[in-house]
């Protein structure tokens, strides 16, 4: 929203603060300013000059003009403007001398769009004035950007006077009440005005004017538009956006000789109804939407846009002069839905104040006296509404009030400030005011006392408050243990060399396909951002993928990890499953030393015995990611944790990946035990070795299994020594070497005991069908 | 044969003086054995006198054997000392085999890195913990209810607009800021509650170098009886003071956040100019940093919490940018890239 400052000069007695020095007030007490502009500048020094003689210059579309500038005397300047003609009066500016065309031009014949005025830049400014006088109205200025979203909650600042409000209060000054209601007509009004839902409109004020010209708006008007970052149309829609954005009040003009019948509708839409706007777009409107609605039907999509079919034109007499309140929600539902914000729909659904409509056509009157002269007002104002009673006072207790800040505010500086921003105070019982709101105030933005906190803490300043620590209970918070084991395995990762990245929680359907993942198996997007996001992740692996290929572009080797939510289409409370992963990845890079990839799978194994001591990895079927030889699940404390397994080579181009993925929901669970002791053995124990003759592709942990079931409840430990395959071994063979060491708490094995053990676990091993070197 | 005792005695002195120059002039262990072998062996050296003691009178007897051992502890001390040098020689000689270059790089691979967003909120969970405060998680995916109504802010609110949602055809959404936390937190323990909540959030904006569609912030409510503006103003304070590790200016201003009745923007005093204006503060001296407000009693009664007997206050914290300033990284997209020449700097 553009704030003039001379704008709010004229509303606030005798303002003299800076533009830049109000800027901030405004930022520290009411809403926040994005920045602040100087327009106009050329205004200041410009004048009416008659051109008095004009010459061609060889070989140039500009000509040579002198022209009487009051002040400034006679000058020559270069111009290039169609309509600059001997007679002509411009506007002169004195902005220094300049060769054009070999031609000396002292300062320059200026444009409507040049002088910020209006847009037009076909030609110099035509005036009517006296030669040497000022351009009437038109100053330089400061324009004052308030971010919309800081007044999302102020009606009344959607307009002039209530930052003019907040400006005289902020500075103790009076404000001027832009409005005359005075020149209401009184009477019948010469048009009806029905509403057939007064919750979505709970007033609509109209009145007629006859004898209207339609003209462009004399340059003040024109130039104030430009101001605000509107562009000067006609007299008519001018007016109707100066009085919106003075007041905060959109209205609307229609052409009364257009309108079917002698009655103004405010209605829902009929389903399917349709609705030419004057934005030359077609509409198919449902009850859902209000519409102004002639005998014909819509006129209007009420607080959005007007139509096309009863829009104002060159050849308009007659004008309906709509000044209506509209539902917020509704307004901002219906232009939500169609895709249209306007100025008008933005200001509605902040919940306008129903008692500004009349003030609106008030203030219509006495512009257009002026916009459009000869014009006439026909009968009274047509004005239906439901009678809302103003809301109970507000009862504000100061004591409470202090607490709430943290600072003492004295009582007669809480009224003062209360009543400078048109509150009305009284003090019924000492200590506890009793704050009626303003009706523009009303609508939303306040309604309780915390807001009044607000309005006593902004205007004192919320710098006069002591930071101070509170007192509070010495209790310790809750303690979040998943939160803690996850920064624990971050830890235990990074330690292991990894490296933490963030990826998206979006996936693409084709990655998704890529690793055979269903796309219907995921939690959708119904308004994604672009179509490679249209998927909640339910795994991590395709973004750890990705990580890897872009990575793997700059570097041989390295590793990386990430911890992330899995969403799963499990719904539990409304709610999808979302489930804490680890996935972490080793990538090396094809053609160097570790060319078999069995040191990466193996490195990534140790990282997760780290986090998981005893874990053990079960070869299990590879999903179509996985290397089809190389894929385990992790299993630990007897449960299914996650899996292990190499990048399917088609996954990537050159090197290789190991990759592990982890479910840390249920990691954490299993994590929980608490630690017992255990005496340390007093008796010593004895080991011996023993080498199993297997199948090549027979795995270590099955033999160890076997060895552990056959020794029985004296085992201690199983150590893997070493496995070798070659000669002397046949083909398809390898022998593999354990380290097998028995022992008691309660006393020394006897020699015969580890004998007959041993001789258990060979006889038992070779029932099986393996061959022993022991 | 009988010698005489003076005899006895030059002897055992010839034996201990050649003998000992022997020791001394041992090149090798075998040297110095052969040495031993000839003094104290069993069947020469020292030990063919103790044979001829037996023949003396006592008195001379007691005197000679306390010669001879003298002489064999003077010789045993030699040995010993000598072999202590061949020792000391040996370990010279291996230690300056087992010479190494330590200036070889270690083995294995070198530390990983932890994301910036993480060290910061890591941080500062560390910091709200010491000060009481639980660490609270929330759903990503999150009801309409707890991310909108629940803040105060119901369907149709033009403070919908403030935040673009990405929906899910679940009819849930992707939650746009970690205060549903605040209600979760609230629903789960009531009041007194002291709580943060550092999280994902996500917003359906287009990506470039300063917006994200996904990024980070932290929630921070506190409920107890009597909370005030001074409070807040004194906690976060104490937050920035310990995020940018010096005293920093703030100022609170007003600013409009449903869920927070009065609600304020607090900006800090630019670090990198000191307030005086520069392009990171865009010549105002301040920089937003966190919007905060003392807790809505709407919010606290849809969570079932009396807004007459408690209060509090609530703030919002972006990590996304607070890891930008602290570390001037100047493009957003690195965080969520997954470059390691990004991330192996932190």
């Amino acid at each position: 929203m553009k704030f003039s400052y001379n704008w709010l000069r004229e509303l606030v007695d005798g303002l003299d603060t800076a533009p830049a020095a109000l800027e901030k007030l405004i930022t520290m007490k009411t809403a926040e300013c994005e920045g602040i502009e100087a327009t106009g500048a050329l205004l200041e020094t410009a004048c009416a000059a008659r051109v008095e003689s004009v010459e061609p210059i060889a070989d140039s579309h500009n000509v040579k003009a002198v022209v009487d500038a009051g002040r400034y005397g006679r000058k020559t300047v270069v111009c290039g403007a169609p309509n600059c003609r001997p007679d002509v009066i411009s506007a002169y500016v004195p902005v220094g001398k300049k060769v054009i065309h070999d031609v000396e031009s002292d300062g320059m014949l200026a444009s409507g769009a040049e002088l910020g005025i209006n847009r037009d830049h076909s030609g110099i400014l035509e005036l009517e004035s006296q030669v040497g006088a000022p351009i009437a109205g038109c100053l330089p200025d400061h324009v004052i950007e308030i971010d919309n979203k800081s007044i999302t909650h102020r009606p009344d600042l959607w307009g002039h006077e209530g930052m003019a409000r907040e400006v005289a209060a902020i500075l103790g000054r009076k404000l001027k009440n832009p409005v005359r209601t005075d020149l209401l007509p009184s009477g019948a009004a010469s048009i009806a005005v029905e509403i057939k839902d007064l919750d979505l409109c709970p007033r609509y004020s109209a009145l007629v004017f006859e004898n209207v010209s339609i003209q462009p708006s004399p340059l003040w008007l024109q130039r104030r538009m430009i101001t605000i970052g509107l562009n000067p149309i006609n007299n008519i829609v001018d007016m109707t956006n100066y009085v919106m954005a003075e007041l905060a009040q959109p209205m609307h003009a229609f052409d009364a000789d257009l309108l079917k019948g002698g009655t103004i509708f405010v209605r829902r839409a009929h389903p399917g109804e349709h609705f030419r706007a004057l934005n030359f777009e077609e509409y198919t409107l449902d009850p859902s939407n209000l519409v102004i609605a002639d005998a014909s039907g819509a006129i209007a999509l009420a607080g959005v846009i007007g139509g096309l079919d009863t829009a104002i034109g060159g050849t308009t007499t007659r004008v309906v002069l709509e000044s209506a309140n509209f539902q917020a929600s509704s307004i901002r539902k219906t232009s939500a839905v169609i895709k249209l914000r306007t100025d008008a729909s933005m200001r509605f659904e902040k919940a306008q104040d129903p008692a500004n409509t009349t003030r609106a056509i008030a203030r219509a009157i006495e512009l257009l006296q002026e916009l459009s002269p000869g014009i006439r007002i026909s009968g009274g104002v047509a004005d239906r509404k439901r009678d809302v009673p103003p809301p109970p006072p507000i009862a504000l207790p100061l004591a409470w009030l202090d607490r709430k800040l943290g600072r003492k505010v004295p009582a007669a500086e809480v009224r003062e400030i209360l009543d400078r921003l048109e509150f009305g105070v009284a003090e019924p019982a000492p200590g506890v005011l009793s704050v009626s709101v303003p009706s523009w105030r009303a609508t939303k933005d306040i309604s309780i006392k915390d807001d009044l906190v607000e309005e006593v803490g902004r205007m004192v300043g919320y710098d006069s408050v002591t930071p101070q620590p509170p007192l509070v209970a010495a209790a310790p918070p809750p303690r979040n243990l998943a939160r803690a084991f996850q920064h624990e395995v971050r830890a235990v990762f990074v330690d292991q060399g990894f490296t933490e990245v963030y990826d998206y929680s979006f996936i693409s359907e084709g990655a998704a396909r890529r690793f055979g993942f269903d796309p219907a198996n995921h939690v959708r997007v119904t308004n994604p951002i672009a179509s490679d996001q249209e998927l909640m992740r339910a795994s991590l692996l395709p973004g750890i993928w990705h990580n890897i290929l872009e990575n793997a572009k700059h570097k041989d080797a390295f590793r990386l990890f990430e911890i992330g939510l899995e969403i799963h289409k499990r719904y539990d409370d409304g709610l999808p499953d979302e489930v804490p992963h680890l996935v972490a990845a080793i990538y090396d890079r094809q053609g160097r030393e570790r060319l078999d990839g069995a040191v990466g799978l193996f490195e990534i194994k140790r990282a997760a015995e780290c986090l998981m001591p005893h874990a053990r990895v079960c070869p299990a079927a590879a999903a179509p990611y996985e290397h089809p030889a190389r894929a385990a699940d992790v299993m630990w404390r007897g449960e299914r944790v996650g899996r292990m397994f190499e990048l399917h080579p088609s996954l990537i181009e050159s090197g290789r990946a190991a990759l592990l993925d982890l479910d840390l929901r249920r990691v954490e669970v299993l994590s929980g035990s608490e630690v017992k002791y255990a005496p340390i053995r007093r008796f010593p124990s004895s080991a011996f070795d023993l080498s199993v003759i297997a199948g090549l592709r027979e795995h270590a942990s099955k033999l160890e299994d076997s060895i552990a079931q056959f020794a029985g409840p004296l085992v201690e430990s199983i150590e893997f020594l070493r496995q070798y395959s070659g000669a002397p071994l046949a083909e398809g063979q390898k022998s593999v070497s354990f380290r097998v060491t028995l022992g008691s708490a309660d006393r020394t094995l006897s020699s015969e005991e580890v004998s007959l053990i041993r001789a258990r676990i060979i006889d038992g091993m070779r029932g099986m069908g393996y061959e022993l070197r022991v | 044969m009988m010698l005489s005792t003076s005899m006895l005695d030059r002897s055992i002195q010839e034996l201990e003086s050649r003998s000992l120059a022997r020791i001394a002039s041992a090149k090798t262990r075998e040297d110095l054995e052969a040495a031993r072998v000839e003094a104290l062996g069993r069947k020469g050296g020292l030990n063919q006198f103790s044979k001829e003691m037996g023949k003396l009178p006592p008195e001379e007897r007691k005197r000679i054997g306390a010669l001879l051992n003298a002489a064999k502890q003077n010789l045993e001390a030699a040995i010993e000392a000598r072999e202590r040098t061949f020792a000391e020689a040996a370990l010279n000689v291996r230690l300056d085999a087992e010479w190494l270059d330590l200036t070889l790089p270690a083995p294995g691979p070198r530390r990983g890195h932890l994301h910036p967003i993480t060290r910061i909120q890591r941080e500062l969970e560390e910091l709200f913990s010491s000060l009481g405060f639980a660490v609270l998680d929330g759903p990503e995916v999150e009801t309409e209810y707890h991310n909108f109504d629940a803040l105060n802010i119901p369907p149709d609110h033009p403070a919908r607009d403030m935040q673009d949602t990405f929906w899910l055809e679940s009819g849930n959404l992707l939650r746009t800021h970690t205060s549903p936390v605040q209600v979760r937190g609230m629903e789960r323990f009531g009041p007194p509650l002291r709580m943060i909540a550092p999280g994902r959030v996500f917003r359906n904006e287009s990506v470039d170098a300063s917006h994200e569609h996904t990024f980070y912030q932290l929630e921070g409510m506190m409920i107890d009886r009597d909370v005030s503006v001074a409070h807040l103003i004194y906690f976060m304070k104490t937050l920035l003071a310990a995020i940018f590790k010096r005293d920093v200016t703030v100022r609170l201003r007003p600013g409009y956040f449903p869920f927070v009745e009065p609600g304020f923007e607090l900006d800090i005093q630019c670090l990198i100019c000191g307030g005086s204006g520069c392009p990171v503060c865009k010549q105002s001296g301040w920089v937003e940093l966190l919007p905060c407000g003392l807790v809505h009693p709407n919010v606290l009664r849809m969570s079932n919490i009396d807004p007459e007997q408690w209060n509090g206050f609530a703030f919002g914290l972006g990590l996304t940018r607070l890891a930008m300033m602290r570390y001037g990284i100047d493009d957003i997209r690195q965080l969520q890239g997954g470059d390691l020449r990004f991330l192996e700097q932190f």
